[in-house]
């Protein structure tokens, strides 16, 4: 299968993101917490195209939010494109998400009183001294890449669904990330308009070799990735399958992880 | 500007507070014009008395002026250093005014031999000042011009007496604006009307005088003949520039206090509602803080957007407040002119502190919401509905 071939040439590359024994503990109370992440071990590597699924409630948004610098962990390494996250200081992960990393929200989170093009420029703002009218150019390029040239002026909050969750793709794409994180990106959206998507994704991924890890409960847009990482209740260990080959399976720490090919 | 557009997107809430802070900075231009005319007059009074040493009877106080005989103008002569003395009269305008909302005014006469030594000028803007020999006429000064109706060749009444009014005063902000000066002999006669008759009867107007001012030698230190003068001249209390500025002193001492309180309410009132405003703004908002941290926004950014937001609210409640402030002082003040006094004057210095004090107010009173907003963590502030 070529698909495949294709990642084993990626995987004899370095990993961009690996969690090691990784720990997360939602705190509710004094004494009370959800033990959200119990030890996740993940290898996701460089140009790889990424799907988190499992159950409500396994972590997946959890894991999402860790691997992207958003929340902080309990215990464990994550290391981003060979650096280690865990001692970062505040100032130092907003740079790393503003350069290297792309968000799409579950639920779009667009700024819904700037129009498209604003909340794409803003972006760029964040990541770069660019000039205003660079950045105007930038974010209408991104834009037209998600087919969403005519909507550029329009403000999001007018925007129809669809339409939002795109302009929150080309935002994440806007700096050219090597790494996009993707949270439930077309579970919002009819099938139709979550295959295109989905087709533009794959496509970016295949022309620019960047990174893409999405979650999601639907098995078509699944089917579609390079490999599935399964999530279960509680997830213990998730490894990239070359990781595995290489350091053989370890027992007790791999229950909870499952790969398949594509196709 | 982006901070316009975000104050604008809850109107009714930014309208009230920006209006909470135009009351607070309208009552303090409103303060601080009063303040400022005080000071302003204060100054005159310093300029006036700085150089010379005003005597007067022991007895005499403030407001109770007590006669002084014009043959101490000889025992003071006498006292080494003073390079010449003259007699003054001052009294009140209106027989029955105790006490005066801003400057009394006051019937004022002297020498015009004096004005050889005085430093302190008055100018006519029309007609001519008092001269030797003039009797029955009077020059009005600025303020009083409306009140009694003043004119360059027509009568006004002085103590129910007809007086030919030969010149109007310039305007000098000052102590003068609320003066007549008269002829020393009219005002002598004038104020020996005025004291009981018991008194009356036993002294001539022509040797009644209220004070007498000193004017000392070259190189003489005004406050050192003040002394002199006490010490060598019975019955008569002299004063130097000191004890001018010692009782104006207190009187803006207290005045500065009443503005501290009122600045220190204005500014927990306008603080607080521009805090609430930010605190409320930020929560309806934390979403979008999320998301912009998220993609990357810095903590800086996130605090210079929201303090950028809090000092825009306090510049536009300074410029309404400096505004109406503006309006209500300059009403004030035409309704009060016709009475002949004013109360309040608006300065470049004191509308600019306004403003740059509002929008102080401002940054302080959002910089507590802003670093709150800035600190939090993307995805606390996400999760936020
Ligand atoms: N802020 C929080 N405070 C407490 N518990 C939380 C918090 N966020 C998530 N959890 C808990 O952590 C666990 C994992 O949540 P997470 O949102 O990662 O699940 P998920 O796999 O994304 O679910 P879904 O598919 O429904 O989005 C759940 O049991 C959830 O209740
Ligand atoms: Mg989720």
């Amino acid at each position: 299968m070529p698909a495949k071939t294709t990642i084993a040439a990626k995987t004899t590359k370095t990993a961009i993101i690996t969690a090691e024994n990784v720990h997360k503990k939602y705190r509710l109370g004094r004494n009370n917490f959800v033990h959200a992440l119990r030890g996740v071990n993940l290898e996701i590597d460089e140009g790889e195209f990424v799907a988190f699924m499992g159950p409500s409630g396994s972590g997946k948004s959890t894991l999402l939010h860790v691997l992207g610098c958003l929340d902080n962990i309990d215990e464990g390494t994550i290391s981003i494109n060979g650096s280690n996250v865990t001692h970062m200081s505040g100032s130092q992960l907003t740079k790393l998400r503003a350069s290297q990393l792309g968000f799409v929200f579950q639920g779009y989170n667009l700024i819904s009183v700037l129009t498209a093009l604003e909340n794409v420029s803003l972006a760029v703002e964040y990541a770069s001294k660019i000039s205003r009218k660079d950045r105007v150019k930038m974010s209408r390029e991104a834009l037209e890449k998600v087919g969403l040239g005519d909507r550029a002026k329009h403000k999001s909050s007018e925007l129809s669904g669809g339409e939002q969750q795109r302009v929150a793709i080309a935002r994440a794409l806007v700096n050219n990330p090597r790494i996009i994180l993707a949270d439930e990106p077309t579970g919002n959206l009819d099938s139709q308009t979550s295959e295109e998507i989905m087709a533009m994704m794959r496509e970016l991924n295949k022309r620019t070799g960047q990174t893409f890890v999405i979650v999601t409960h639907d098995p078509d847009v699944g089917k579609e990735c390079d490999r599935i990482i399964r999530i279960k209740e509680p997830p213990t260990s998730i490894m990239s399958p070359e990781a595995r080959k290489n350091r053989g399976v370890q027992p007790g720490s791999v229950e909870g992880a499952t790969s398949i090919s594509p196709g | 500007m982006r901070a316009i557009r975000n104050i604008f997107r809850r109107k009714l809430r930014s309208a009230l507070t920006i209006f909470g802070i135009s009351i607070g900075v309208f009552a303090l231009i409103v303060m601080g014009a009063m303040a400022e005319k005080i000071n302003l007059l204060v100054d005159g009074g310093l300029k006036y008395y700085g150089d010379k040493v005003s005597v007067s009877d022991k007895m005499s106080g403030n407001l109770n002026i007590q006669p002084l005989s014009i043959k101490k103008i000889d025992e003071i002569n006498e006292v080494d250093g003073v390079k010449a003395a003259f007699p003054n009269v001052f009294m009140m305008l209106d027989p029955d005014q105790t006490v005066a909302l801003g400057t009394p005014k006051m019937i004022v006469a002297g020498d015009p031999e004096a004005d050889k030594y005085e430093s302190f000028k008055a100018n006519t803007i029309e007609g001519r000042l008092i001269e030797k020999g003039d009797r029955g006429v009077a020059v009005v000064g600025s303020d009083l011009v409306k009140d009694l109706k003043a004119e360059v060749g027509k009568d006004i009444k002085v103590h129910n007496k007809k007086f030919k009014v030969v010149g109007l005063l310039e305007k000098t902000l000052t102590a003068p604006d609320s003066c007549v000066m008269l002829s020393l002999e009219d005002a002598q006669e004038l104020f020996a009307k005025s004291l009981p008759p018991a008194i009356r009867q036993s002294v001539k107007p022509k040797d009644l005088v209220t004070s007498i001012v000193v004017y000392p030698e070259k190189g003489v230190d005004p406050e050192k003949l003040a002394k002199r003068i006490n010490k060598e001249v019975k019955d008569v209390n002299a004063s130097g520039p000191e004890s001018f500025k010692k009782m104006t002193k207190q009187a803006t001492m207290i005045f500065n206090f009443i503005m501290f309180g009122i600045g220190a309410i204005s500014l927990l009132v306008g603080g607080l509602s521009v805090m609430n405003t930010m605190i409320m703004s930020i929560s309806e908002r934390t979403r979008e803080i999320g998301i912009k941290k998220a993609i990357g926004a810095s903590f800086a950014r996130i605090m210079r957007e929201f303090i950028s937001e809090a000092a825009l609210i306090g510049a536009l409640g300074g410029l309404i407040g400096i505004g109406i402030g503006s309006l209500v002082i300059a009403a004030a003040n035409s309704g009060t002119a016709q009475k002949g006094v004013v109360l309040f004057l608006l300065t470049p210095r004191l509308e600019i502190g306004a403003l740059i004090f509002a929008m102080f107010l401002g940054v302080i009173a959002g910089l507590y919401p802003a670093w709150r907003a800035a600190r939090m963590k993307p995805v606390e502030a996400l999760r936020y509905e």
